[in-house]
């Protein structure tokens, strides 16, 4: 047996973002032995480009508001396909996860008595999101590795996972590759957490970096976990669509949250036109209302521009189709005439130069281009609601990796909490499991080296297939086929052709050295990303109805029989089976919540 | 048709090197390509062994800072266009060790960086149930500007006192040690001042800027050194004219 690199430890974190970071901390406070695993360096993770803020009910702007609302608020714009006992912890436990960060010394916009301010945000019925302008993500993700490294909590950069390992049916590590040297390493752990983040790489258009490749949905999967509600990716409404080579970098919801509209090619705000019946009651009907509502909340209703990201991102794709967008295939994101130029400026710092140095476009004159971009992954590897468990025991995940708690549709600001809220549970499960696991981590005989022999393949001469262009045939299939608005027909063609791409992955050619080699890392990320795209068509193929993320062009409306199901993506050998499972019942006291 | 440009990227793979080289690319040069959307057109069509760091592709994460044509940049928000007609030259960060191609050993910026205790520093704990520490926003505007940094090392590239004597902590380390020192939250400024005043470093920066020059976040690095500079110098008068204050 060939010797590897192995490092031992009791729980084991794959991800360094904000779920990561928080599972190592809560992990380590427990007094389990922590180590973190980050694909990039330490601090750069996607948590990083977070903007908006992390909705939390503390009630410092509008003390109304409590966890109730909160909780209303996420199961109304997850459509009620979320886990509600989940929603129920994330809206309970979100302001104390937002003070310890403060404790830790994030640094947060203060209000004129020094609380915490609060900001706007599509879906809240009141300003929830504790924010720093508008790099919230990396005064988090500071605060968060720095309290980390403080806590002497043991870091791992640049190193890809490619496998769980198992003990039977239970998990005991994980095998990869450090990206610096290309060589192999294995890490025991007695319990592990996946806090990998999400696929947004599947798609052209997306806001998500190289590292979104699903590595962890793809592990979870193949070691024998559910994925649920993986067709409602979340498309974001506003991305950047000019210039090109930017096409897809976010443009904040705080532009809409602080005052924003969006306007079509004859300058009309269109919102107005696609206000569903599902939240008419609580949407404003005319300009003057929804403008009186950013400073007079309790007799006003919201403007249709708050609406849920789904909503508006199908919207801007309808005006787009019908001929009423922008230049550049987007629609206009309108401050310039809504807020003077110093509040822009003090409120979205970090858009303004980006528009200024990436479109020179000076957004405090100018509207910019915006379309939707491929952003979230509302879905993911199904946990338990208490202690982020998997189906597979000692397995954990939490973050954008898992799903439930967003049901058809995430609120933003809802990300970041989430991060905390199920980053700390996660953490505390995963030490409290390891402390029961005794004795030795084995491995079975010849598993590593049949995972290092996989790997290595596509230094194989003879293969034929360049990774990138594999890639680019990927995503413009998931764009134009597994796109906003689907169809059968479509997911289908879709289906076909990334089971085509997964044969001819098999004899992809990488050339040079396993060194910081960027070819062979895409060709075995590729691997990951191929599943959880066919995880997405699959599961977008049975919901025979629109819901949230998931449009469907063939069955437009809400069907009651997939009201309360979540559709379930397991493996079987190598193919992918699909089932619609019913979600539990509500309890009343939860159910009444969701009226009024 | 589109314009091109040469792009001359060091190249060092130390399997086969013993020094790093040249080697020349020919990408478009589109009006809208930062010189990132270049190196990408070389790996994803040219050369896929090219080995570079980046990820959000919007100026927060700090991956892809490198030297172009002498100075430091982070490379997605550099215009190609900006060095036409070229050539331009794409080489690592300088001052730091160069691992392969244009990717350099970050181990010393991240060790000195945590060394500062870049965390709130209380005399006693406080419940979370007492809610948050007020702060109002002049306070905060205190040290905001020092909470921007997007750890991309631009500084210790261009600072010259790091280039001389690895020893010394570095504007980023000094100005994250002044976004804690000025926090009215924190009181651990006497524990940093232990680390920052260790060694030499700090009083041989002239204050020539260059770190503050190159700085893609306007955090002023070289503005934090001159204010730790003069609080410092004020303390140890204070120390020596009053020995009981913080005992």
């Amino acid at each position: 047996m060939a010797e590897y690199e192995t490092h031992e430890h009791d729980v084991l974190v794959i991800g360094a973002g904000g779920a990561g970071l928080r599972a190592a901390i809560e992990s380590s406070a427990h007094g389990a032995d922590t180590a973190l695993i980050c694909k990039s360096l330490l601090g750069k993770a996607h948590t990083v480009m977070a903007e908006g803020g992390i909705a939390a009910a503390l009630g410092n702007v509008w003390p109304d508001d409590n966890w109730k609302v909160h909780f209303r608020d996420t199961m109304r714009g997850g459509k009620l396909l979320n886990n509600w006992r989940m929603a129920q912890i994330h809206a309970q436990e979100a302001p104390d996860r937002v003070l310890e960060l403060e404790e830790w010394g994030a640094l947060f916009d203060r209000t004129k008595d020094g609380l915490i301010l609060q900001r706007d945000f599509g879906g809240h019925r009141y300003a929830r999101l504790a924010h720093v302008g508008d790099r919230t993500g990396l005064e988090m993700i500071r605060t968060l590795q720095q309290h980390a490294v403080h806590k002497g909590i043991t870091v791992y950069m640049e190193c890809t996972l490619v496998s769980l390992l198992k003990d039977g049916d239970r998990v005991c590590g994980a095998f990869g590759y450090w990206r610096e040297s290309g060589k192999f390493v294995v890490f025991k752990a007695k319990a592990v957490v996946l806090a990998t983040g999400g696929i947004g790489k599947a798609w052209e258009f997306t806001s998500n970096s190289w590292e979104y490749t699903g590595d962890g949905v793809a592990m979870a999967l193949e070691a024998g976990a559910d994925l649920i509600d993986m067709e409602c990716y979340q498309f974001h409404p506003t991305g950047m669509v000019w210039p090109h080579s930017v096409r897809g970098i976010l443009v904040t919801e705080s532009v809409r949250g602080d005052g924003g509209v969006l306007r079509n090619s004859s300058g009309r705000r269109f919102m107005f036109d696609y206000i569903p019946e599902f939240f008419k009651k609580e949407t404003a009907d005319s300009e003057a209302e929804a403008d009186r509502w950013y400073t007079e909340k309790k007799n006003n209703r919201r403007p249709p521009e708050l609406l849920p990201r789904d909503e508006v991102a199908r919207a801007i794709n309808s005006e787009v189709k019908a001929g009423r967008g922008s230049p550049h295939g987007g629609v206009f994101l309108d401050i310039a005439t809504r807020r003077d130029p110093e509040t822009i400026k003090r409120r979205l710092p970090s858009m303004y130069h980006q528009f200024k140095e990436l479109a020179d476009v000076d957004i405090t004159t100018t509207p910019m281009e915006i379309g939707p971009t491929a952003h979230y992954m509302n879905g993911g590897v199904r946990v338990d609601g208490e202690g982020s468990a998997t189906a597979v025991p000692g397995l954990f995940a939490a973050g954008e990796v898992a799903g439930g708690l967003h049901g058809a549709n995430r609120l933003g600001g809802n990300s970041l909490s989430d991060l905390l809220v199920f980053g700390r549970r996660a953490g505390a499960y995963a030490a409290d499991y390891a402390k029961s696991v005794k004795g030795p981590l084995p491995v079975a005989a010849g598993r590593l080296e049949a995972l290092a022999r996989e790997a290595l393949a596509p230094f194989d001469p003879g293969g034929t297939e360049n990774p990138y262009l594999l890639h680019q045939e990927l995503q413009r299939t998931m764009q134009s086929d597994v796109g906003i608005i689907r169809t059968e027909h479509e997911l289908r063609r879709a289906v076909e052709k990334i089971g085509e791409l997964r044969a001819r992955l098999k004899r992809v050619r990488v050339e040079g050295h396993r060194q910081f080699n960027p070819g062979w890392h895409l060709a075995l990320d590729l691997r990951s990303l191929l599943v959880c795209a066919e995880a997405v068509a699959r599961a977008a193929i049975e919901r025979k109805e629109s819901r949230g993320g998931h449009a469907r062009d063939d069955h437009p409306k809400p069907d009651p029989a997939f009201a309360k199901v979540n559709m379930v993506v397991r493996k079987d050998g190598e193919a992918l089976r699909v089932s619609a499972e019913p979600i539990g019942e509500m309890p009343a006291e939860l159910k009444a919540l969701l009226e009024g | 048709m589109v314009d091109r440009i040469t792009v001359e990227v060091a190249r060092y793979r130390p399997e086969k090197e013993a020094e790093p080289s040249f080697q020349a690319y020919e990408v478009p040069c589109r009006k809208d390509w930062v010189i990132l959307d270049g190196l990408n057109h070389i790996k994803d069509h040219l050369d896929g062994t090219l080995s570079y760091r980046w990820s959000c592709r919007m100026g927060v994460c700090g991956s892809c800072g490198m030297t172009v044509n002498g100075e430091p940049k982070l490379t997605c928000a550099t215009f190609l266009a900006d060095y036409a007609p070229g050539p331009l030259r794409v080489e690592p960060l300088r001052n730091f060790p160069i691992i392969r191609d244009v990717i350099v050993d970050i181990d010393d910026f991240m060790q000195k960086l945590s060394a500062v205790k870049p965390w709130l520093i209380r005399d006693a704990e406080k419940p979370l149930a007492e809610g948050e520490y007020r702060q109002t926003p002049a306070q905060l505007d205190e040290y905001k500007q020092f909470s921007m940094c997007i750890n991309c090392m631009l500084c210790y590239s261009a600072c010259p006192v790091y280039g001389l004597d690895p020893e010394f902590i570095g504007p980023a380390a000094i100005a994250l040690a002044q976004r804690y020192n000025l926090d009215s939250r924190d009181q651990g400024a006497r524990q940093r001042d232990e680390v920052l005043s260790k060694h030499e470093g700090i009083w041989s920066c002239t204050f020539v800027g260059e770190c503050t020059k190159v700085c893609p976040k306007h955090v002023d690095p070289a503005g934090a050194i001159q204010r730790y500079k003069l609080s410092s110098a004020m303390g140890s008068v204070k120390d020596f004219l009053m020995p009981w204050r913080g005992k």
